[in-house]
């Protein structure tokens, strides 16, 4: 999955990007290759992008888990036989082993066809090339594409080579073990080795015959059985038995190559559909997990939702036993995001930024209902983009520059997500800045939401202005200071839902409050609320 | 007497059906000794596997092919991509995802009698995956192995047979006290999990050992299988000694064979197994004389 030019890096890390590019990956390696190859609808693709997050709804409602599971176990399993395959078309004469690779590569198409017949989704993938391939290589074999044996029922001629050579071996072995066995009772063994140590303080008399001396030591010999002529003759016959054995062997291998060659391309073809198959069955299987639903992909630049979660942040608070508390949001056009510290601003944010990442790939939206646009581009701007201290450029200079970036582009649709943009100069600086981007945002129709903690932009800009709805009451200490129980405390105090808001009301941000349940002392506390209230 | 027969019975004596032959360097006669197992098993019937380190990585890593075994109908082998005979054909059950200079490892099964090169992957890892695919395709498996692999039977009932060549060492006496430096340090016992100890994740090397025996450290030196234990020689049997080194996963050392010819160097056959046997205080049998040495 590409990122294209929709989004740059720090913007792909903070929406989530790299998390969704997991949870979507496909198993097998065709539909890694084809998921390399998947890249963001744009504007006037609408219809592409909606037709495929609906395909993969019903798909993940039309399997059930156990099949979903059953066709996962499938596709982690299925052989790559894309060289086999390059490797024939080119007149290779293929091994053994690529052979059993066609052989489960084909078995396993016929099984994913069998899984999803009656979803009413998928044109079968085993065409008559699959079924030629896997037909010509279950010649005499006797399992279920388990294993694969050059078999005597492919060809009449192998069979006869293999009995001559078998009949050759026996006439050998038997010469030879006739001739070991009397050496090995005139020495006293059970039997020898390849090479054997006979010592001398144990030898009655001289070596028997058929003993060649390899060493001579002085308390022993290093010696190998010597063949007599009639051995020796059983071995050139058994030697030419291999030979005409092994080309029979080579032979039938040529001929099932050419088989699998005259039906490369529809095999390939085959492999491709079952890539497209495996991305599309990753996809459901993601949107069955995390209850998604299929977008209304809108041909304006806009975004809305209802009861939408941020995927990665909602995993890291189930690890930790907290639910993620969904938001809704309406937005068309340029947008004030206030609250508290705390409050989940930067998580709204992200939740923006994942469900129209999730609509620009046609993948289904982790909400009960979303309406959004295909945008060119998904920015981000302000906290968290770039952390970084020191350096030649301030981190206001690094904002500035980013947003330059962003104007210079100029992306026909925009989605922009500022966190708390010009933070880092005076407040009556930043908020005239502010009001300057809400209008820049305005005049291009861009999408966007600026959280920030400035107060009256909205109002100034005549922009729409949302606000997390913040602290319900001001928790209370509780005298464990373990960061676990103070978040703990402050999501059972903090409602995280964010709300249009009018012009005129105020952001709070119940800082002195957030910083006395995490722990500063009372001494300093208090002297804050004093000069709040001075 | 088929020494063959009397390491397989040792080593099947109280085992899970593993065995596994390591050298302690080249012409050590591990093939030899895997062979004589091998035969001794096939005339018992028994459905035997076949993995070995391969020649990708052998004890010296020199990259030579290793000595081809003959093996009947029936027999499972570890091969890879690369090396496996166009002919005799074989049944190819698997090809593994694990990777090898000479192509994806398979698991091939024997249909005609002749000779195979039996290969491996190339990690210890790998080894223990490899064994547990053969152990459900057989009764016994043998491992052509390598003292580096030796972990994968690590914590198992899997058998060690130690095999010592002339080759290794210019003397019987050297020889003959490195090899009961490594039985000595594949036979760490296992640790008490009630007394006190050190764990050590990595190697346990001579440095690490001068520390603690200057410490006089008396708790028990824990590690997680003996080949961890990074000592050779008399600083191997020092260690031993002084430190009470034990370890999580044992292993089962259960017999030593001898190869006294070597290319280079012959040691007088009887002498070389006396002195192997009683370094090693195990069972030691000379697999070119076809007799137990001591």
């Amino acid at each position: 999955m590409r990122r294209s030019k929709l989004l740059d890096r720090p913007t792909a890390e903070l929406i989530g990007f790299s998390w969704l590019v997991d949870a979507v990956a496909p198993l097998s390696a065709y539909g890694e290759r084809s998921f390399s190859e998947v890249t963001p609808f744009l504007a006037g693709d609408e219809s592409a992008a909606r037709s495929r997050t609906r395909r993969i709804v019903e798909l993940a409602a039309a399997l059930d888990p156990g099949r979903l599971e059953a066709l996962r176990a499938l596709l982690r399993d299925v052989p790559d036989v894309a060289a086999a395959l390059a490797g024939a078309a080119i007149g290779d004469v293929l091994s053994d082993p690529a052979f059993l690779e066609l052989r489960r590569f084909c078995a396993t198409l016929a099984r994913v066809d069998s899984l999803v017949a009656d979803s009413g989704q998928f044109e079968p993938l085993c065409n008559a090339a699959v079924r030629g391939v896997g037909d010509a290589l279950a010649t005499g074999q006797r399992d279920d594409a388990t294993s694969f044996y050059l078999a005597d029922a492919f060809d009449d001629g192998l069979a006869v080579a293999r009995q001559r050579r078998a009949d050759a071996h026996a006439e050998f072995q038997a010469l030879r073990g006739r001739e070991e066995q009397r050496i090995a009772a005139a020495l006293d063994r059970e039997d020898l080795g390849d090479e054997f140590i006979v010592m001398r303080g144990e030898l009655r008399g001289d070596l028997p015959a058929g003993v060649h001396v390899i060493r001579e030591a002085p308390t022993y010999f290093l010696c190998r059985a010597q063949y007599d002529e009639a051995t020796v003759t059983a071995l050139q016959r058994r030697d030419a038995a291999d030979r005409s054995a092994a080309q029979a062997e080579e032979e039938v291998r040529a001929r099932l190559s050419v088989v699998v060659r005259e039906r490369a391309v529809e095999v390939s073809a085959a492999g491709a559909a079952l890539g497209e198959l495996d991305v599309l069955v990753a996809a459901a299987v993601y949107a069955r997990r995390h209850g998604c639903t299929a977008p209304d992909i809108s041909a304006e630049p806009t975004l809305e939702f209802e009861q939408a979660r941020f995927l990665p942040l909602e995993e890291q608070l189930a690890l930790a036993g907290r639910e993620f508390t969904a938001l809704d949001v309406r937005l068309d056009g340029a947008a004030v995001l206030t609250g508290p510290n705390m409050g989940g601003k930067s998580v709204c944010l992200q939740t923006c930024g994942f469900v129209a990442l999730c609509c620009a790939y046609g993948l289904p939206v982790p909400a009960t209902r979303a309406r959004a646009g295909l945008f060119d581009q998904i920015a981000w701007l302000g906290l968290g983009r770039d952390e970084r201290i020191g350096g030649l450029l301030s981190s206001f200079a690094r904002e500035v520059l980013a947003l330059k970036e962003v104007f210079e582009r100029a992306a026909p649709r925009l989605l922009l997500l500022g966190d708390e943009f010009a933070r880092t100069t005076t407040p009556h600086e930043g908020r005239a800045l502010l009001i300057a981007l809400l209008e820049r945002l305005r005049s291009r129709s861009a999408c966007a939401m600026l959280a920030t903690h400035l107060g009256g932009v909205a109002a100034a800009s005549g922009a729409r202005h949302f606000a997390v709805r913040g602290l319900r009451s001001i928790p209370q200490p509780s005298g464990d200071e373990r960061i676990e129980q103070v978040l703990a405390t402050l999501g059972a105090s903090m409602d995280y839902r964010v709300a249009e808001v009018g012009e005129a009301e105020s952001a709070t941000g119940d800082a002195i409050a957030l910083a006395d349940l995490l722990g500063l002392d009372r001494d300093f506390i208090a002297a804050a609320y004093r000069a709040v209230a001075q | 007497m088929r020494v063959g027969d009397e390491l397989l019975a040792l080593a099947k004596a109280g085992g899970d059906g593993t065995i596994f032959v390591v050298g302690i360097g080249r012409d050590a006669g591990k093939t030899t000794t895997v062979r004589a197992i091998y035969f001794a098993a096939v005339r018992k019937k028994l459905r035997v596997a076949l993995a070995s380190v391969g020649r990708d990585r052998g004890t010296l890593g020199d990259g030579a092919a290793k000595p081809r075994l003959w093996l009947s109908p029936g027999t499972c082998f570890v091969s890879a991509v690369g090396v496996l005979p166009q002919s005799p054909a074989c049944r190819v059950f698997r090809v593994s995802s694990l990777q090898t200079p000479s192509g994806n490892i398979l698991f091939a099964g024997v249909e005609t009698p002749g000779p195979y090169e039996v290969t491996g992957p190339p990690t210890a890892a790998g080894m223990r995956d490899v064994i547990a695919e053969l152990r459900e395709r057989s009764d016994l498996v043998i491992v052509d192995g390598a003292v580096d692999r030796v972990a994968a039977l690590a914590g198992t009932r899997g058998a060690v047979i130690v095999a010592a060549g002339a080759a290794d060492s210019a003397t019987v006496a050297e020889t003959a006290l490195d090899t009961g430096a490594l039985v000595a340090r594949l036979r760490v016992p296992g640790f008490d999990a009630e007394a006190p100890g050190i764990t050590v994740e990595n190697a346990l090397t001579e440095t690490l050992v001068g520390r603690f025996i200057a410490e006089r450290e008396s708790r028990q030196i824990v590690v997680n299988d003996p080949t961890q234990i990074a000592l050779r020689g008399r600083a191997a049997a020092e260690a031993f000694a002084r430190l009470r080194i034990r370890c999580r996963r044992p292993l089962r050392v259960v017999a030593a064979t001898v190869a006294s010819a070597a290319a280079e160097r012959q040691f007088e056959p009887v002498d070389f197994g006396t002195a192997v046997a009683n370094a090693t205080q195990l069972p030691t049998f000379d697999v070119y004389r076809g007799a137990r040495a001591a």
